[in-house]
């Protein structure tokens, strides 16, 4: 134990506390009562970056690819939404309920593909087809669900707060999933300096090899599987408030699961920040394009494929490291020239 | 009673061939080189969108689909050779992980690039009128789209038995390093699939187009239809996936005509992911 410790550690939270504060800086800067349209999108990037730091967590850690992001998020919105109404309480409330039942039926897929050993791929595809079938079962139930015509929904509000406050609906909204992506930093941040990043960097290295060492590797699977998929039923309440109604659309594998992939990969997997720098570049990109029509869609199918072909580490590890370099290069030049 | 289980049966059949014409594009390309091909469907819809574009200066459906399908070759041939050759680069499941994500971002782009160009909906009409059997109507285009479909499954056949180059392709599936061994060029003949499973695609999506209207968001639909089809068939055996194809097929008109249309849809992927639970180690 010597004294510099606690000051080093501090130095290593530096950027933490730093990002932190700029996003509670956000709404004053930026949000205008006149307009919600830049608020709703600072809305949309911390959703789109918890999503992916939930997909880091069962990718990233564990290497449990799973399509039906979309399809979980859907889950946990309309079992929340539809309680709500069933039992006239507070979403606030039945928030939990549908994050759980989103949490147990990935933990379920996530238990079956452990245990009948699905490689990457084959957990892709289960996922995949199971996306098709909520999307295919939200919009056939429509006496439940409302089928395409949706359900209205505005209910995630706090107004007591807003005005003991004197903030607005949508910059709460803002600081309550700000609320929601600290969480599950700490909760990342937490798992990666913990025994089970140790066991999930085992896991992803030689899965066999780690059973050998007597890690239960199905057991941390279907662990890491509950949390990413708990806390994305857990947001899609948040992100459908953001719209104002429930519509599958709202969830399909081209508007959520490919969003995600795209920006978990932007940020780099395992990375603290990625999923927020990726999720502000896609967001914004998403914005920029969105006047274009479907050249958003050709504009993300390109970044996909040049992504992948090109950019598999991310691009925020790559700038990293392109600055390590510098620097280590500079101290040399430094070195050389002082002796 | 029985003229209605006619009628949905022959339906069901044309379904089928179409669904079995698909899943053989996934089963190709997957099976000969690990690659889970999502641009299926697009170049289903860019065959449905040529054949109908065709359609005003050739005579006749048949020429026109042909020439589509010739067009579609020739894109796939452009595509294998820039974009797909860096997919085969990498190996085992870097390759299988690549593949899915290059060619789901592709299939964006062009999904994309039909929606601005070509946003309508395209209907084919082939021309052959409803025929009655035995006190059951018997829809025209189906009964088309089987006798096309059953030529075409007789040429299959004769290429991956009688021909060089698909006995090599065979041999390719079953293994990759004898093959080489055997003096077959892999890669090459991972091209000539590539294209051949492209221009499948295209008939299939001709043939659809004949039942169905077809929009560019039909393609994404019609990959996700191809890749459940080859999973239920085993995703390398050929005769398996055309086997699904038509009992899948069978039992989705069937479930959709008895409990509505979405229940047709949600039977298809729970068989997969049912398959998918039973024999994982088909795709490893």
């Amino acid at each position: 134990m010597n004294a510099n410790n606690p000051l080093s550690s501090l130095r290593g939270q530096l950027p933490v506390i730093a990002v932190f504060a700029a996003l509670l800086l956000v709404p004053p800067l930026f949000f205008d009562p006149s307009t919600t349209y830049l608020s709703r999108r600072f809305i949309t990037v911390m959703i789109f970056a918890i999503f992916a730091m939930a997909l880091n967590i069962i990718f990233g850690e564990t290497d449990q690819l799973i399509l039906y992001m979309g399809g979980i998020a859907a889950l946990g919105t309309y079992t929340t939404v539809l309680t709500a109404q069933y039992f006239e309480i507070s979403p606030w409330l039945t928030l939990f309920v549908g994050a759980f039942v989103s949490g147990v039926f990935g933990a379920l897929v996530c238990y079956v593909a452990a245990r009948r050993q699905f490689t990457v791929i084959v957990l892709a595809i289960v996922t995949f087809a199971f996306q098709m079938i909520i999307m295919e079962v939200i919009v056939g139930l429509r006496d439940i669900t409302g089928g395409t015509t949706g359900i209205p929904f505005r209910d995630l509000d706090l107004p007591a707060v807003e005005s003991a406050l004197g903030i607005g609906a949508f910059a709460l909204q803002f600081y309550v999933l700000v609320g929601i992506f600290a969480a599950v930093f700490a909760l990342y941040m937490w798992l990666t300096n913990s025994k089970y990043g140790l066991a999930f960097a085992a896991i992803r290295q030689d899965e066999f090899a780690a059973r050998a060492t007597g890690i239960d590797a199905i057991r941390l699977k279907v662990f890491a599987g509950f949390l990413s998929t708990f806390i994305i039923g857990f947001v899609g309440p948040f992100y459908a408030q953001t719209t104002g109604i429930v519509i599958p659309g709202l969830f399909s594998f081209n508007g959520v699961d490919v969003l995600v992939l795209i920006i978990l990969v932007l940020g780099g997997l395992r990375s603290r920040f990625g999923p927020l720098v990726g999720a502000a570049i896609v967001i914004y990109l998403d914005n920029l394009l969105s006047q274009f029509g479907q050249w958003r869609t050709v504009t993300f199918g390109l970044l996909l494929t040049i992504l992948f072909i090109y950019f598999q580490d991310g691009i925020l590890p790559m700038a990293q490291s392109m600055y390590e370099e510098r620097g280590i290069r500079d101290r040399l030049a430094g070195l050389r020239s002082g002796e | 009673m029985l003229a209605q289980g006619l009628e949905l049966l022959i339906d069901g059949l044309a379904r089928g061939v179409i669904l079995s014409l698909f899943g053989l594009g996934i089963t190709l390309v997957f099976g000969l080189g690990e690659i889970l091909n999502l641009l299926l469907g697009v170049f289903a819809v860019v065959a449905v969108i040529a054949c109908s574009l065709l359609l005003g200066a050739v005579p006749g459906l048949a020429i026109a689909g042909l020439l589509a399908v010739a067009f579609v070759a020739l894109f796939a041939l452009v595509l294998d050779r820039t974009v797909i050759s860096l997919v085969y680069r990498e190996e085992g499941e870097d390759r299988i992980l690549l593949g899915i994500f290059v060619t789901l971002g592709l299939s964006l782009f062009f999904e994309g690039l039909l929606f601005i160009y070509y946003p309508g909906s395209v209907f084919l009409d082939v021309g052959v009128p409803s025929m009655t059997v035995a006190g059951a109507s018997l829809t025209g285009s189906s009964i088309a789209v089987i006798a096309a479909a059953a030529v075409l499954f007789g040429l299959i056949y004769y290429f991956f038995n009688y021909t060089y180059l698909g006995i090599g392709t065979r041999t390719v599936i079953q293994d990759e390093t004898g093959a080489v061994l055997c003096g077959i060029p892999p890669r090459r003949v991972q091209a000539i699939v590539f294209v051949l499973s492209a221009a499948i695609a295209g008939v299939a999506g001709v043939f659809y187009a004949l039942e169905a209207e077809v929009t560019p968001a039909s393609s994404f639909t019609l990959t996700s239809f191809a890749i459940m089809v080859s999973i239920v068939g085993g995703v390398d055996s050929i005769s398996g996936t055309v086997a699904a194809g038509i009992v899948l097929g069978i039992i989705m008109t069937v479930a959709g005509s008895l409990f509505g249309s979405y229940l047709a849809t949600v039977t298809l992927f729970a068989a997969a992911i049912a398959v998918l639970i039973y024999k994982p180690e088909q795709i490893s």
